[in-house]
């Protein structure tokens, strides 16, 4: 079976240059400027007003994309179950915030929706609101023709409980609107320490999070078939245009051996420096591109 | 546009009463207004309280616990939000060290390891 590889970026790429060095328009044209088809945003991230743009935002988002021959892939959105202080959110308000999400995804023609789910454990257990949530709102994903894709993002792993759990609820409900958003951050084979920006810690307290092992690209091929969206998260593409923290020919020859279609959607979460994120992600492009023709050819 | 850093250069600056920072978010999307904890403010030494700080972002104003009370209210990551804070007498025209711990609830990490906290110092100017 043979599959198609189309190359997309997230505007997530663009953090600490959004805003501040690129406006939205300097980041969607950098997006079409280095050759991928396929865009990514972050709701809360792009959408003036979120989650109420108003008109002139809208009129100027599908010109956009037209100008630029782009193709919305993935929204990224989120279930903050601490937002109320004092209290988790219900089981309505995450149905209402999902709701919301997936209305203003497929307006915006987005064909994934990537909800980040709160944790209530250390090992990232995600809050139990999110199954009945996710039920609830399986019919609207159908009316609005998006597919719910949590994602498996560093530092969770492939074969875990959650993961299980995401596949039992797709293979219970025999639903084509819930699948799995791969990011590539879990194949990482050393850890890499992103330098700049503000200097952050997290808690007040000595608490670390634990060391997570590294995931072997193996382990992508027990859940391929439910994979709908890859991020293509990396860090740092060198000199020689070669990645030493994500193994991408491996992970490539994995998706093409098994005729896997969908987009590859870059995600730059190097260091923080004005400019570095244009030049990695055009490395990145560049290498993805090579590799997929040394599998295809 | 906002200066990379998250204390801005720009609106650091006496008011009747007090004076006030510029901040930017320096995370990658906006958030609900319940989700900022707070912010600590030091100039020169003297540190300004979380439940002191009046914020302004974009039109909502108050403290930041009247603001939260809005289930809509949220701050933009490409706002800069405004803290105004009291103090006796105006801060004097010339250099002075500020710094700033701003305290983030991230749902999708773990309590113990919460609140993120961005932490810096920025040596700023009072022009008049």
């Amino acid at each position: 079976m043979s599959g198609s590889l189309e190359y997309g970026v997230s505007l997530y790429s663009y953090t600490g240059e959004y805003g501040v060095t690129m406006t939205l328009d300097d980041c969607i044209e950098d997006v079409a400027d280095l050759g991928a088809t396929g865009l990514e945003i972050l709701g809360e991230a792009h959408i003036e007003d979120y989650p109420n743009p108003p008109t002139a935002w809208l009129d100027a988002w599908f010109e956009r994309l037209d100008r630029f021959g782009l193709t919305p892939t993935c929204y990224g959105s989120w279930v903050d179950h601490r937002r109320f202080p004092g209290r988790d959110i219900t089981e309505d308000e995450a149905v209402q915030q999902l709701e919301t999400d997936i209305r203003l995804a497929a307006r915006l023609g987005f064909k994934y929706v990537r909800p980040k789910l709160g944790v209530v454990t250390a090992d990232l257990e995600p809050h139990p609101v999110w199954e009945p949530a996710t039920l609830r709102v399986l019919d609207l994903a159908e009316q609005q023709d998006v597919i719910i894709c949590p994602e498996i993002h560093w530092p969770s792993v492939i074969r875990s409980k959650v993961v299980d759990d995401y596949i039992a609820l797709i293979e219970r409900t025999g639903t084509k609107h819930f699948g799995l958003l791969m990011d590539t951050g879990v194949f990482q084979t050393s850890m890499h320490h992103r330098s700049g920006g503000v200097p952050s810690r997290m808690g007040r307290g000595s608490a670390r999070p634990p060391i997570t092992p590294v995931v072997p690209v193996s382990d992508l091929e027990d859940v391929l078939q439910h994979v709908v969206h890859v991020q293509a998260k990396f860090y740092e593409i060198d000199d020689e245009l070669q990645d030493h923290y994500i193994p991408w020919a491996e992970f490539l020859e994995v998706l093409v051996r098994r005729g896997w279609s969908g987009f590859l959607s870059s995600e730059y979460e190097g260091d923080y420096a004005t400019g570095r994120a244009a030049d990695q992600l055009r490395r990145q492009h560049a290498l993805l591109r090579t590799l997929v023709a040394k599998e295809t050819s | 546009m906002l200066d990379t850093t998250m204390i801005q250069t720009r609106g650091f600056k006496n008011t009747p009463g007090g004076f006030e920072l510029r901040l930017r978010l320096p995370y990658y999307r906006g958030l609900w207004a319940g989700l900022i904890e707070g912010v600590t403010v030091t100039v020169d030494g003297e540190t300004f309280a979380p439940e002191d700080a009046h914020w302004t972002i974009g039109e909502l104003r108050g403290p930041l616990r009247e603001i939260a009370a809005s289930e809509s209210a949220r701050w933009p990551v490409d706002v800069a939000a405004v803290i105004g804070l009291r103090r006796d007498q105006p801060l004097s025209i010339g250099f002075h060290d500020v710094a700033a711990e701003l305290a983030i609830q991230m749902s999708y990490i773990p309590e113990e390891l919460q609140p993120t906290l961005w932490t810096e110092q920025r040596r700023l100017v009072v022009s008049r």
